[in-house]
């Protein structure tokens, strides 16, 4: 099981004028089987926070740990834009990011491509694929490693409703399938109401403003009552935090 | 948009139309190809014939003037001292002098501007060499050509520096702006996936820098082709600028411009079908990204 441990997490960029609070103290802890969505306003430290746990930037001051069973967790992540490598076809783009090149490896790779709905574009450039067939690659990419825990920066944001609406679903039967933990961050406060058990929702200025708990059982259906009233609930704490602002 | 739920996603393109469509694309691209190389040809023939041309018997009212075949002979007369010489074995040991000058010089030049290149993201040695840089860019190589054989005269030293001076800074340009744009985007996803430095170096770095630094190849080679003919003109008892002067000496037209000719060919040669062969070869992937 995997378990994410953030202490008095302090995160700012540049010196003097043109500094920058990016994460403002934050203290949280993810355990288990979660799926984690955080909501929040452009620039409030999102993808920061995401950038942190997956060890691309290190903290100003603050401590976070990502470990699984007592060793440290092996995180995928999906970035806001794709990240493939231009000069590498799209199954060398997965076989990058993998430890080994045995058979089991590349036939695995091949099995998330097509989960992706991309099993025939292995030997295709990323420039030869539309926006939306590239992000999916990067989706494939976080699957393939079979993370301890999935780390996903607005993924489906690109795609259209019914590609983005198929691999939500996709998703989640992977999520309950492996029990692997997904901290997911969306501006779609439906869609994190329909896909996570617990909402962080952040305020300009890289604050925590709220932790909301979701216990209704899935599949949600955006049209389901107690939905409506948990999507509603959520909004409104949005509401909130637009007034405390202005 | 379809009310109805489906049971599978969509596919882009049924598999059939695909083939076709590519079929097709790469049939048009053929014969765009096979037009454009055959009017490059027919320049060529043009103007080798209008040469030949200007030069028959009919026109002998222009003898005297500069069309006297004694003075510029025609190509065919050309064409027949190309293959004298090349029989007499002068030829491949001129161009095997030349290219020895070419790829020790080019290829010192060649590592000697990327460590310039590397050492300038560092603010105090881009102050350094900034100014050396952009006199090698802006001065004309003659220059070098000519302080280098006053100095070194005929000793293999010369033509080499002569060809670091004129060259060095364009590889040092196109390495630096290649590490200036590095992708960290890139970068940064493969630390998040725990790949190794060496692996992100190897996969990531080296094949981002490649058109910077084969961009510094194709315009240095360029210039030092040109460089180390002049040195060997002016200061050199072998290679084909040292033939050229020969010719020039004995006023011997025909074997002058034979071996300007055998020059212009291997440098095309050179430029056409190898360089552009490496780049189809490695740089298949910016085909793709211009397509789209
Ligand atoms: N590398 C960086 N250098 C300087 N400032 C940065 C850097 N990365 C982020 N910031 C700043 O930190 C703040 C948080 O940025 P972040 O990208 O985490 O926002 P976000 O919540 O992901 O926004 P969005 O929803 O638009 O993606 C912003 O003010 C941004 O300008
Ligand atoms: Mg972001």
């Amino acid at each position: 099981m995997a378990e994410i441990r953030i202490k008095n997490l302090h995160k700012e960029f540049g010196v003097g004028e043109d500094k920058v609070v990016a994460l403002e103290d934050v203290n949280l802890d993810i355990t288990g089987h979660s799926f984690v969505s955080i909501v929040g306003p452009s620039g409030c430290g999102k993808s920061t926070l995401l950038n942190i746990l997956t060890g691309i930037e290190t903290p100003t001051s603050g401590t976070v740990a990502i470990t699984s069973d007592g060793h440290v967790a092996a995180p995928g992540y999906v970035f806001q834009a794709a990240r493939l490598l231009p000069w590498r076809t799209v199954t060398d783009n997965l076989m990058f990011v993998q430890e080994d090149r045995s058979e089991d490896t590349r036939k695995r790779c091949q099995r998330y491509l097509e989960m992706v709905q991309l099993g025939d574009k292995g030997t295709k450039f990323p420039g030869e694929l539309s926006g939306g067939m590239q992000q999916r690659v990067g989706i494939a990419r976080a699957f393939s490693i079979e993370p301890d825990v999935l780390f996903m920066d607005e993924p489906f944001s690109h795609l259209d409703a019914i590609t983005a609406r198929a691999l939500r679903r996709e998703l989640h039967h992977m999520w309950d399938e492996t029990k692997k933990m997904v901290v997911f961050v969306t501006h779609d406060v439906g869609e994190a109401v329909e896909l996570s058990n617990r909402i962080l929702v952040f305020a300009k200025g890289g604050r925590l403003e709220d932790d909301i708990q979701i216990d209704l059982p899935f599949p949600r259906d955006p049209a389901d009552d107690e939905v409506a009233v948990a999507k509603a609930h959520v909004l409104r704490k949005f509401e909130e935090l637009d007034l405390l602002a202005s | 948009m379809t009310t109805t739920e489906p049971t599978a996603p969509p596919i882009e393109t049924p598999p059939a139309d695909r083939v076709t469509e590519e079929e097709l694309a790469r049939k048009a691209r053929r014969a765009e190809l096979t037009s454009r190389w055959f009017w490059r040809i027919l320049s060529y023939i043009a103007v080798l014939a209008i040469w030949e041309f200007a030069l028959l018997d009919i026109f002998s009212f222009l003898r005297g003037s500069p069309l006297d075949p004694k003075l510029l002979p025609g190509p065919s007369e050309v064409v027949a001292t190309f293959f004298e010489i090349w029989g007499e074995g002068t030829m491949p040991a001129a161009f095997q002098a030349t290219l020895t000058r070419i790829a020790v010089g080019f290829g010192l030049s060649f590592l000697i501007g990327a460590m310039i290149g590397i050492l300038m993201q560092s603010k105090w040695f881009e102050g350094f060499f900034k100014d050396a840089v952009l006199i090698s860019l802006s001065a004309p190589g003659l220059i070098w050509v000519l302080i280098t054989a006053i100095i070194f005269g005929n000793r293999p030293l010369g033509p080499a520096i002569a060809i670091i001076l004129t060259t060095f800074a364009l590889v040092t340009v196109n390495v630096s702006e290649g590490i200036k744009a590095l992708p960290k985007d890139l970068l940064d996803m493969a630390k998040s996936f725990q790949v190794s430095v060496f692996k992100r170096n190897r996969q990531i770095v080296i094949p981002h820098l490649a058109p910077y630094l084969f961009t510094g190849l194709r315009f240095g080679f360029s210039i030092a082709w040109k460089v180390t003919v002049l040195t060997e003109v002016f200061s050199s008892s072998e290679g084909i600028g040292f033939e050229m002067r020969i010719s020039a000496v004995l006023f011997d037209m025909s074997e002058f411009l034979t071996w300007i000719l055998a020059f212009f060919f291997f440098a095309l040669f050179l430029e056409k079908v190898v360089l552009e062969a490496i780049e189809r070869r490695y740089f298949r992937w910016r085909q793709a990204v211009t397509a789209t």
